[in-house]
């Protein structure tokens, strides 16, 4: 049995790396919290850990301590041959042998350094296996039962905060990424509805004066086209900056509780005639079960046909498109997914389809799909597509179900 | 159609020209003023049938004109025109008391449309 002093030592550099947690500091911070206090606490010569990599599905050193230059030098010790037999999740795996293990890859080295004995300490948590902890010692001793099982203990913990701060940090870098997008969309926007005001008044002397002109030339004469044409762009001209406006417009959503799945009919009525000029069928699938909630009935409707034409150009003549409802009661959600199988994005351009102005339709202005974000999000859903080229795309929607209005004032506010 | 007495207001020369060129060859009378202030006093002093009124002007805001329209000129027929376009701002518009609105940019069809529509409905 250990000595009580022994396990007070434990505890404190358990309580130290817990500490670390708590202090806010990065996971390589925390990490290399970890195999300096080991270090300690176990009188050891250093100690190496590494972490699964679920990519590469390799342990790759992430932090180390109290190791020569020469010893690290190796790089990162190919950890497939070492870990190929995997150690029982919550035991420590003891070398004595430096020479003969196989675990150990480098014996020249290892023995150079002075290193006489090792522990590897799993990380883990439950049945996963997070990483492995190396322990190198100068010189061999015994470790009773209870010491490693304590070892064993302090490991798990540690692979539990591992784990938390690794969580924490990808949800930090996710929530940055959608700031920055949002942050990023609205600044577009802000900037469009001025450079929008700006054009239309020089398009106003534009349209006026062509259209005054392309009146009063003969029929046959040489002018009368060129003035045709001009009139008609400068409205193609109206027609974008209507868009650039509608993106921009940060107007509330006028929401009444609706059945989505009769919006959906409403906006299949609507493309009706386009799908059946390409002979391309709507397939529905709607739930029975459908419930209703707080909807602005034509931003929505807005956003379908956006998504339904976006579906119908994206297939071939005879294509299919399908729209589908769902109720998910347990999340308290709506979900509706139109999916086409068609040309398909590739995985570069999927990032960039609800930025405002992209666009691979030639007479598209490409703030479609930026405007269905832009009201999704002001109805606190969600959209997700999912694609391949050449197989087809899905679009998912997806709406919090909400019976009661936000009560106070705003609900109705009008922008002018 | 009636031979009518045209106010424009709007800081945009282009627009005033515009509007001139086109009404005054329907056989109408123009008169430009290019802000809020030199058209205010246009409108107190004048006699116009028509007021086609920019929302946006350097000194004023045209809705704030509109109102002093509707309470010193009550029988002034003023139609709206904006470069921001939507259906909110002409509601807006109609409900403070314009007898139509014009979102910019627009075609002397649309703009001769506007006008008789107003002034006959009134």
């Amino acid at each position: 049995m250990a000595s009580p002093a022994k396990f007070e030592t434990y505890f404190k550099a358990f309580r130290d790396i817990i500490r670390s947690m708590q202090g806010n500091l990065s996971l390589q911070e925390v990490l290399n919290k970890v195999v300096e206090k080991s270090t300690k606490v176990l009188g050891a010569k250093g100690a190496l850990l590494r972490i699964f990599n679920k990519e590469t599905q390799l342990f790759e050193v992430c932090a180390a301590h109290g190791l020569g230059k020469r010893y690290l030098s190796k790089g990162p010790v190919t950890t497939e041959k070492i870990l190929s037999d995997m150690p029982e999740l919550h035991t420590v795996q003891i070398i004595t042998d430096i020479w003969n293990a196989p675990r150990v890859e480098y014996p020249q080295e290892t023995w150079d350094e002075g290193i006489r004995m090792m522990l590897d300490v799993p990380l883990a948590i439950q049945d996963q296996m997070v990483g492995l902890l190396r322990i190198y010692l100068r010189r061999q001793r015994v470790f009773p039962k209870d010491e490693l099982d304590f070892i064993v203990t302090v490991a798990e913990q540690c692979a539990c905060v591992i784990e938390r701060v690794r969580l924490m940090e990808n949800q930090r870098e996710h929530f940055t990424k959608l700031a920055t997008h949002m942050e990023k969309l609205s600044s577009l926007g802000r900037m469009a509805a001025g450079i929008a005001h700006e054009i239309n008044n020089p398009l106003g002397g534009i349209l006026l004066f062509s259209s005054n002109m392309s009146k009063k030339v003969p029929a046959g004469d040489p002018l009368e086209k060129g003035l045709k044409i001009i009139v008609r762009e400068t409205q193609r001209c109206k027609t974008i900056i209507q868009g650039l406006l509608e993106f921009s417009r940060d107007e509330k959503p006028q929401k009444d509780p609706f059945n989505i799945n009769d919006i959906i009919e409403t906006a299949l009525g609507v493309v009706e005639n386009e799908f059946y000029l390409q002979h391309v069928t709507a397939e529905k699938e709607l739930a029975q079960d459908m419930v209703k909630t707080l909807l602005d009935k034509n931003q929505i409707e807005q956003v379908l046909i956006n998504l339904l034409l976006n579906a119908l150009h994206a297939v071939e003549e005879h294509g299919r498109v399908t729209v589908h409802s769902a109720v998910d009661q347990e999340q308290k959600k709506i979900h509706v997914e139109i999916s086409d199988n068609g040309c398909g994005i590739s995985a570069e351009n999927v990032k960039k389809i609800f930025e405002p102005f992209y666009t691979t339709r030639g007479n598209g202005t490409g703030l479609g799909l930026s405007v269905s974000y832009g009201i999704i999000k002001n109805h606190e859903g969600d959209i997700h597509v999912f694609s391949e080229l050449d197989k087809g795309s899905r679009f998912t929607i997806e709406f919090p179900i909400l019976t009661e209005k936000p009560s106070g004032k705003g609900a109705h506010n009008e922008t002018a | 159609m009636k031979l009518l007495n045209v106010l424009v207001i709007d800081d945009e020369e282009v627009i005033c020209d515009a509007c001139e060129l086109v009404l005054s060859e329907k056989g109408h009378t123009v008169t430009s003023r290019n802000d809020g202030r030199a058209g205010l006093d246009a409108i107190r002093e004048g006699n116009y049938d028509i007021l086609l009124l920019d929302m946006k002007l350097p000194d004023f805001d045209g809705m704030d004109i509109l109102k002093v329209v509707r309470k010193e000129k009550p029988e002034l027929c003023t139609i709206i025109m904006t470069g921001y376009s939507s259906i909110s701002n002409a509601v807006d518009a109609m409900r403070k008391g314009a007898d139509n609105y014009l979102a910019k940019p627009f075609t002397e069809d649309e703009l001769l449309q506007a006008i008789e529509e107003s002034y006959t409905h009134r």
